[in-house]
């Protein structure tokens, strides 16, 4: 008795044959457990492939995501080494669950925790509601008990620098009343620039 | 002074020196700042990501929401991730945990209107199963990759383009005999059949 081809068994999963083949290859099967294993290994791995093709997300879904990474080159003339940091977001006030029974009013502010390294940054976002604007508050330190004193801060979105502070006596710093976009923050240290990714997200 | 970002790599230059290393290779030169290596990873796990929340039957809209708090966490994370050669696991887990968080802060507020699951999350799948599920969807996207280029080209437009081309359209664009496509179709997988197995996916 001859075995069902692959080829022969993909037309017929396909639909692609004629009658009698088909009548041919079902009989085939029936009766040989080796081409009924086959058959039912192809079929499933068609239908897993096919399923796949149904998870595919919206092209500008993925544009999205590919374009949250910017990282800031370095100006012209910069000294070379400078070492650049993802910082890792640690703690985040919105990620916390509620407590049973309470409701959310208003927006209160959110307060992030990011680290790279032995460095911390802590930031706190207010909300302006009436004038669609929030206030970025943080404050950049290290385990080590050193403050980051008079060491720039940006605020960077869609990969232009829109805000520039420096840090006070010990590491503090704020944006005030800026429009809503997305940001990301860098961090500019004499070990290497951080950079926290979306710190605030346009439409939260 | 402003300062005027560009791309350390065009991301455009999606090559084959990208789609071939290894998760932790490319979370390593993201932190270096390719950019061209996070839109690989992206690429790679778009399907994965956004599969969790279609599966937990969320609609598109929801659905999207989800992919984009998972791209936002991957950033964020990706220093704890340089080592981690299992991300798809990881991701699987990011993922499942947003559409909870989502389904849980709607449930949290009876007076949202417009709620709008297309389906309830199903009680008989749990999460550990989507896991698996949606790990071994990976390594069979995997596999589909690990096949020499005619034959993913046409595995691909074949099975895993959404826009389903036609045998014609197939024949024009790899270049392939219109006559000859079955029997490639077999031999390539046979070829992905046998690389599935090698790889321990049942």
């Amino acid at each position: 008795m001859r075995h069902v081809t692959v080829e022969n068994l993909m037309d017929y999963l396909e639909g692609q044959c004629s009658d009698v083949e088909k009548s041919t290859l079902e009989s085939h099967v029936a009766s040989c457990t080796e081409c009924s294993g086959l058959k039912q290994e192809f079929q499933v791995l068609i239908t897993r492939l096919r399923e796949d093709a149904s998870f595919e997300p919206p092209a500008e879904l993925v544009q999205w995501g590919i374009d949250l990474f910017q990282p800031v080159v370095r100006p012209q003339g910069a000294a070379s080494g400078l070492r650049k940091y993802i910082a890792s977001l640690v703690f985040d006030t919105y990620e916390q669950p509620m407590l049973a029974g309470m409701r959310r009013v208003g927006a209160p502010p959110r307060q992030l925790l990011f680290r790279a390294g032995d460095v911390d940054v802590d930031v706190k976002i207010e909300s302006m509601e009436a004038n669609d604007r929030i206030t970025l508050i943080g404050q950049v330190l290290s385990s080590a008990a050193k403050f980051f004193d008079n060491t720039p801060v940006k605020l960077e979105s869609h990969g232009i620098v829109r805000y520039r502070t420096r840090t006070n006596l010990v590491g503090e710093f704020s944006f005030d009343e800026v429009p809503k976009d997305t940001y990301h923050l860098s961090v500019d240290l004499p070990e290497g620039q951080i950079t926290l990714f979306c710190v605030h997200r346009g439409n939260s | 002074m402003e300062i005027q970002e560009t791309p350390l790599v065009p991301s455009s230059r999606h090559n084959n020196s990208y789609t071939d290393r290894t998760d932790p290779e490319l979370v390593s030169m993201c932190l270096n700042g390719d950019v061209a290596a996070w839109e690989a990873l992206v690429r790679r796990y778009r399907r994965l990501i956004y599969s969790v929340p279609r599966r937990f039957g969320f609609n598109k809209q929801d659905s999207a929401d989800v992919f984009q708090s998972v791209c936002l966490k991957l950033i964020e994370n990706l220093h704890h991730l340089k080592d981690d050669t299992r991300l798809g696991g990881w991701l699987v887990i990011t993922s499942s945990r947003t559409c909870l968080n989502l389904m849980a802060s709607r449930q949290r507020e009876p007076d949202t209107v417009g709620l709008e699951f297309d389906d309830r999350l199903d009680p008989e799948r749990n999460v550990e199963e989507l896991r698996l599920y949606v790990e071994e969807q990976q390594e069979i996207r995997d596999s589909v990759n690990e096949l020499p280029g005619r034959c993913r080209a046409l595995i691909d437009m074949l099975y895993l383009d959404a826009n389903s081309p036609s045998y014609q359209e197939i024949s024009e664009i790899i270049g392939m005999p219109l006559g000859s496509i079955g029997s490639n179709r077999a031999r390539c997988l046979e070829k992905l059949r046998k690389i599935i197995r090698d790889r321990g996916i049942k």
